[in-house]
């Protein structure tokens, strides 16, 4: 399934809305999705990954990016990461690193 | 065994999951052994494809070899790129897997999740040939 990236800004949050499947080839696209919300300067980050069907270790990078790039202050939240995405988060240990949450106001 | 040639570029990586994918859904093996699986492959053949090749100004083909056994359904990978035994990468501590995002280094846990998500994994260098091998159990 093709990957796609959406970032809505609402008020002071990033969300970015993941579809698909994350894998190297298109990992620069949610890298570049990151960068235009980190120049809104968003005080938390959303992702929303309930229909993410793949995630490869080249899109936990990019969540390095956006922890190092938006600084220590802005949390970074993932909504609906199920199964083997979730498997993958957790034994990278990013589990910790993140806002897990299963639903999103 | 079946055999496919690709490519060597990032844009077969969905065409080489698929591949691992069909192979798992006939040989009966899990949704979960089946994911991780088609990660261990993507991960190496990144890794092949991205360090292997481009980074060396090469061009090329991976060789997907898909084979099964009563024990076990095995995926190999063969590449012309340089030549690279992934067992030789440093794995993350428990301490590095802890860190906080902010002190993380960008790298590293593709191979870590590569050999940690299959039940058998080998390398050889052939000639001038990386063979790599993923194997899964069924049972």
């Amino acid at each position: 399934m093709a990957f796609s990236a959406n970032l809505e800004m609402t008020g002071s949050e990033a969300r970015i809305t993941l579809e698909g499947e994350l894998d190297a080839a298109v990992a620069d696209q949610f890298r570049q999705t990151v960068e235009r919300a980190a120049q809104e300067k968003p005080q938390k980050l959303v992702l929303f990954m309930d229909k993410l069907q793949f995630m490869a270790s080249a899109g936990l990078r990019v969540l390095v990016f956006a922890k190092q790039r938006m600084g220590r202050d802005v949390a970074i939240y993932v909504i609906g990461a199920t199964g083997p995405v979730l498997n993958t988060m957790q034994m990278s240990g990013f589990h910790q690193a993140v806002y897990l949450r299963e639903s999103y106001p | 065994m079946i055999q496919h040639s690709l490519p060597a570029s990032l844009a077969a990586l969905s065409d080489i999951r698929r591949l691992v994918t069909q192979a798992c859904q006939t040989a009966g093996l899990s949704e979960e052994a089946t994911y991780r699986l088609a990660l261990a492959v993507d991960e190496i053949a990144t890794n092949i494809i991205t360090h292997g090749y481009e980074e060396q100004g090469l061009t090329g083909d991976i060789v997907v070899s898909l084979g099964q056994t009563d024990q076990e359904l095995t995926v190999l990978l063969e590449d012309t790129g340089v030549a690279y035994d992934p067992r030789t990468q440093t794995m993350p501590t428990a301490e590095d897997l802890d860190k906080p995002l902010d002190d993380r280094e960008i790298g590293g846990l593709g191979i870590f999740l590569a050999l940690a998500g299959v039940d058998r994994f080998d390398y050889q260098r052939i000639d001038n040939m990386n063979r790599n091998l993923f194997a899964m159990n069924l049972a």
